[in-house]
């Protein structure tokens, strides 16, 4: 006898607004439905009413738990679209901002999801303690916590302090050492093992087939990062390796992204040295952009969730079409595929795992 | 509408008894009528302190602000040394909801039922300029302008977001709304 | 590389057959007499990405590509309620404005602004 649940839209362990409709058989999966669109705004309805720069402050809140990533993806095709190339210092200070902003990101993550498998607050206060201090730092930078709005045209709009590199390096010795207290808290912990291991695996042609991305996909096995396939900025110079696990369950998810935070610690420490001086500032907004010279422009970048790419179509002072590919929209609807067969409780193990942000997956 | 007869009810009942306490032509009427005055402000007070310093809210965060709301709940901008504890997940059992991001039209059945689930007496801040006035998305098509229009609000938190102080600020005000401090 | 609508599903099969087995995303952009349907496929090997573009006249239905590619079926979704297009061989459930009935595609240049807008 099939029996049917509802986990509803407002829901602790929902990240946002989910509404699951479950069918079980006893206490086994049959299928999951999700119901989406509790947080639609319709931005690319929104974008072609607006100017190209004006724009910048709604793509930040498609994504709001790493905001630079989607401006720095927004701003990006639209120098493409114009013919700007962003200065050398530029290149350098946005990628050590970026990777700031994945590692904030996938604090959030390990919070959350340690709160979704009943271990109730501990994880949550340690990751959101070492999040406000990486904030913090960004506050320095940019003078905002939360929606920093400082990519311009060609560069940025303010330039790194002077003390930042004794400030970042500080802030990176602690965060090593905080990352070894994760992995001692968690990886022995026989509750989280048996939460996490065999639970939701997904296999390498499954991942291929279904057109997961992200850490979702590099722990299938598949070898595939958007910073090595389709370099941008300055990681061709700062020998970059992507995180790959093989065994595709929870687990294995939650490995990648804890060695992502460690290799983003990596990169940081290597752009602060190879840094050029010079100046980082781009164009200052004005009314009356420069000329636009493409019609049509592809952007790619490797945003914390997965990849995202950016489709536009330009007009002369506003995009005709603006078609965002969000990653958190296709990881959920595998969720369907990977949870027929678990156990009911097996079903938040899953859904924390695949990292979704509701406001990305309803743009 | 029904509450406003039962109010009425309320206050004639109030006043028959004080009326017929009047009346009562006893050596010690006087005593006892002061002391039952007495007992009623001392019990009130303590029914307001105790609710004041007592406010569980419930966890309704739904986009962007609710980042802050995080953090306003963990260790550096400490919630739970104002009262403020344990964010509840079911509405039976709190008092007051922040209604915190953006709300479509396709949600906003399910928080009117939320609101009416809350026991009352109940209070709603509105935390974020989404939930203010429909924020940066007043144009789309898809959103209601501002929480206002479907429940009742006592306390605007404008920014986008605000900053977790800011709420504090907020919380402090509503513990002097509930307190009787500041008239309705 | 730009193809009839007739030619679409060999097409894909014979690219999904040479290596091209990952669907990156499907998108339409509304020229005002016709509509333009983009699929961005790419090759996980050597990692090469392809366009595929077909027009469609205002009013045509889409054949569906869900036995070639099993991602497509969130992206054929909103695209059917946005644009407004119909979509041949499986019945297509409404995934981002599901209880909005009043509402008929929103991404058409067609959909005025203000014909939801109240001020106050």
């Amino acid at each position: 006898m099939l029996t049917r649940i509802n986990v509803g839209p407002i829901h602790p362990s929902t990240h946002g607004v989910l509404r699951l409709v479950v069918t079980l058989d006893g206490d086994t999966i049959v299928d999951v439905e999700p119901h989406v669109g509790f947080l639609h705004r319709g931005v690319e309805k929104l974008a072609e009413n607006r100017m190209y720069m004006q724009s910048e402050s709604y793509m930040e809140k498609i994504d709001y738990a790493a905001p630079m990533a989607y401006s720095d993806l927004y701003v990006a095709a639209v120098e493409e679209a114009m013919g700007i190339h962003p200065k050398e210092r530029a290149k350098y200070v946005r990628l050590i901002l970026l990777e700031f902003q994945r590692i904030a990101s996938h604090l959030l993550w390990l919070g959350t999801f340690c709160n979704d498998l009943g271990q109730m607050f501990t994880m949550f206060m340690w990751t959101m303690k070492d999040r406000d201090l990486v904030l913090n730092l960004l506050q320095d930078v940019t003078g905002s916590r939360m929606f920093y709005v400082n990519m311009r045209l060609g560069g940025v709009s303010i330039d790194l302090p002077p003390n930042f590199e004794e400030h970042a390096n500080k802030l990176l010795d602690y965060l090593e050492k905080r990352f070894k207290d994760y992995e001692a808290f968690l990886e022995k912990n026989p509750v989280f093992i048996e939460r996490t291991k065999g639970v939701g695996v997904l296999k390498r042609e499954d991942a291929i087939a279904l057109g997961v991305t992200g850490p979702v996909l590099r722990a299938s096995g598949v070898n595939f990062d958007v910073r090595r396939d389709y370099a941008y900025y300055a990681y061709e110079k700062l020998h970059f390796i992507p995180q790959v696990q093989t065994r595709g369950d929870s687990f294995a998810r939650y490995k990648v992204r804890m060695q992502e935070m460690k290799e983003s610690i990596k990169l940081i420490r290597d752009a602060l040295k190879l840094m050029p001086e010079g100046d980082a500032l781009g164009m200052p907004i004005k009314l009356i952009s420069p000329p636009v010279k493409e019609s049509e422009v592809i952007v790619r970048r490797e945003l914390p969730r997965g990849e995202g790419m950016i489709f536009m179509v330009t007009d002369k002072q506003r995009p005709y079409r603006l078609a965002i590919r969000a990653p958190a929209f296709i990881n959920l609807s595998a969720l369907r595929y990977i949870a027929k067969g678990a156990r009911y409780a097996d079903l938040f193990s899953i859904l924390g795992s695949l990292d979704l942000v509701m406001a990305d997956v309803d743009r | 509408m029904s509450d406003e007869r039962f109010e009425n009810a309320k206050r004639e009942m109030e006043q028959l008894v004080v009326d017929s306490l009047k009346n009562y032509k006893a050596p010690v009427g006087a005593f006892f009528t002061n002391l039952k005055e007495a007992t009623k402000a001392i019990a009130s007070g303590t029914i307001r302190w105790s609710r004041k310093n007592s406010l569980w809210p419930m966890q309704f965060g739904l986009a962007c602000c609710a980042m802050e709301l995080m953090d306003f709940g963990s260790s550096r901008i400490d919630a739970e040394r104002k009262g403020y504890l344990l964010f509840r997940g079911t509405p039976r059992q709190c008092d007051v909801m922040i209604v915190a991001g953006w709300v479509t039209k396709a949600a906003a059945p399910e928080i009117k039922r939320l609101y009416e689930q809350m026991t009352k007496p109940r209070y709603v801040i509105a935390y974020g300029e989404c939930a203010v006035s429909g924020g940066p998305w007043w144009e789309s098509y898809n959103i209601i302008k501002g929480i206002d229009q479907i429940i009742p609000v006592d306390i605007y938190v404008a920014g986008c977001p605000p900053k977790p102080e800011n709420l504090f600020e907020a919380l402090m005000k509503l513990q002097e709304k509930v307190g009787g401090k500041i008239e309705d | 590389m730009k193809i009839k609508k007739e030619e679409l599903i060999e097409k894909l099969r014979e690219l999904s057959s040479n290596g091209y087995n990952y669907l990156v995303k499907i998108t339409a952009v509304d020229y005002i007499d016709h509509l333009e349907v983009i699929y961005f496929i790419r090759n996980m090997q050597n990692k090469k990405e392809e366009n595929v573009r077909l027009d469609l006249k205002n009013g045509e239905s889409l054949p569906t590509v869900i036995e070639i590619y099993k991602s497509a079926d969130y992206y054929e979704r909103e695209l059917s309620e946005m644009f407004g297009i119909a979509i041949e061989g499986r019945e297509v459930k409404r995934l981002l404005l599901e209880k909005w009935d009043g509402l008929e595609a929103p991404l058409r240049k067609s959909f005025q602004w203000g014909s939801d807008y109240k001020s106050g």
